[in-house]
């Protein structure tokens, strides 16, 4: 049995047309459905180990970059939340062990470093796990562009946001000119958030 | 089953292009002239090795850098985390992986043949 049977129903399912169309232009639906569970895997862990980052996010410095920290850690959730649907909607399903989940993740756990206390050994890290998710993404957007418009859109709206979650901390590491100001509310989703439609927040 | 894939001059010395075939992408490649053909799907999370480049015989892994013999199939080298002296070492059950999904290849009369399942 395979880590996604678990979820099979005893029932007879009845055809899927969205599954069939998805064929007929050409999807590799179990290369999608194998991506998209490392993405959104990778997504949780980063939520995960954000809260930690974001802990240590102490002092004067610390203090400085709390709030953005918070905005990407929450909008990672929300990219699970976003996506996780979908993933079923494709037959797929997320592995019944959360340890399985998380080894199978498509980026590497964001550890909190051991001089911590250095502030930009934490944007490092925020960066490298940020710069991992773009990768992620851009696959599944590659893989569905003008075949899957539906796991298109969510995986776009994701990641617009990794792009400018990398965009803060690059420019918090290198002081470059910068459009970012804040978000309304923390971890607003802008793209993937109420505008979308495709969370509750 | 054995496909004609495309013309011998398609495939380029240290290059390689995609076929996709039943909806599976295919890496065909040539390295010192020599042919190679392997699933595009990277084994150790499944990002497009297409997207990768060369490190002599290796192909690179443009996700998190892993590399393959484009030969052999053999993983060659997987990259460690530890870019900063202070940064953790990832978990040994999220860095392990296969080798690549390899194919035979051949080239006859300036045409290429793959053996596909």
């Amino acid at each position: 049995m395979t880590d996604s049977d678990y979820a099979k129903t005893t029932k007879p399912v009845p055809n899927i047309v969205a599954l069939e169309v998805l064929q007929k232009n050409g999807v590799n639906i179990d290369r999608l459905k194998e991506l998209i569970t490392k993405g959104v895997g990778a997504e949780f862990t980063t939520y995960y180990y954000y809260t930690i980052l974001r802990m240590h996010c102490t002092g004067l410095e610390g203090e400085g970059i709390k709030e953005i920290v918070e905005d990407a850690r929450i909008e990672d959730r929300n990219h699970f939340e976003a996506m996780v649907p979908r993933l079923y909607e494709l037959g797929g399903a997320l592995p019944r062990d959360i340890r399985k989940f998380a080894d199978q993740a498509g980026c590497p756990d964001a550890f909190l470093p051991q001089n911590w206390e250095d502030i930009n050994s934490i944007l490092k890290v925020l960066l490298e796990a940020e710069q991992c998710a773009i990768r992620s993404w851009g696959e599944v957007c590659d893989l569905t562009a003008g075949k899957d418009p539906r796991t298109y859109d969510i995986a776009q709206r994701i990641m617009q946001e990794e792009v400018e979650h990398e965009a803060w901390f690059i420019e918090l590491l290198s002081k470059r000119p910068s459009g970012h100001f804040r978000r309304k509310f923390a971890g607003q989703s802008p793209h993937t958030g109420s505008q979308g439609s495709l969370i509750h927040l | 089953m054995l496909l004609q894939i495309c013309r011998s001059e398609e495939i380029q010395d240290s290059g390689w292009k995609v076929f996709t075939i039943n909806s599976i992408d295919f890496l065909i490649g040539r390295r010192n002239g020599k042919l190679f053909a392997c699933n595009n799907s990277c084994p150790h999370r499944g990002a497009s090795l297409s997207k990768g480049h060369f490190n002599g015989d290796n192909i690179v892994c443009h996700m998190h850098g892993y590399e393959y013999d484009v030969f052999s199939g053999k993983l060659m080298n997987m990259k460690s985390w530890k870019k900063d002296s202070t940064w953790v070492e990832q978990s040994p059950e999220w860095r392990k992986s296969g080798d690549l999904v390899k194919y035979p290849i051949f080239e006859r009369d300036g045409l290429v043949y793959v053996t596909l399942p």
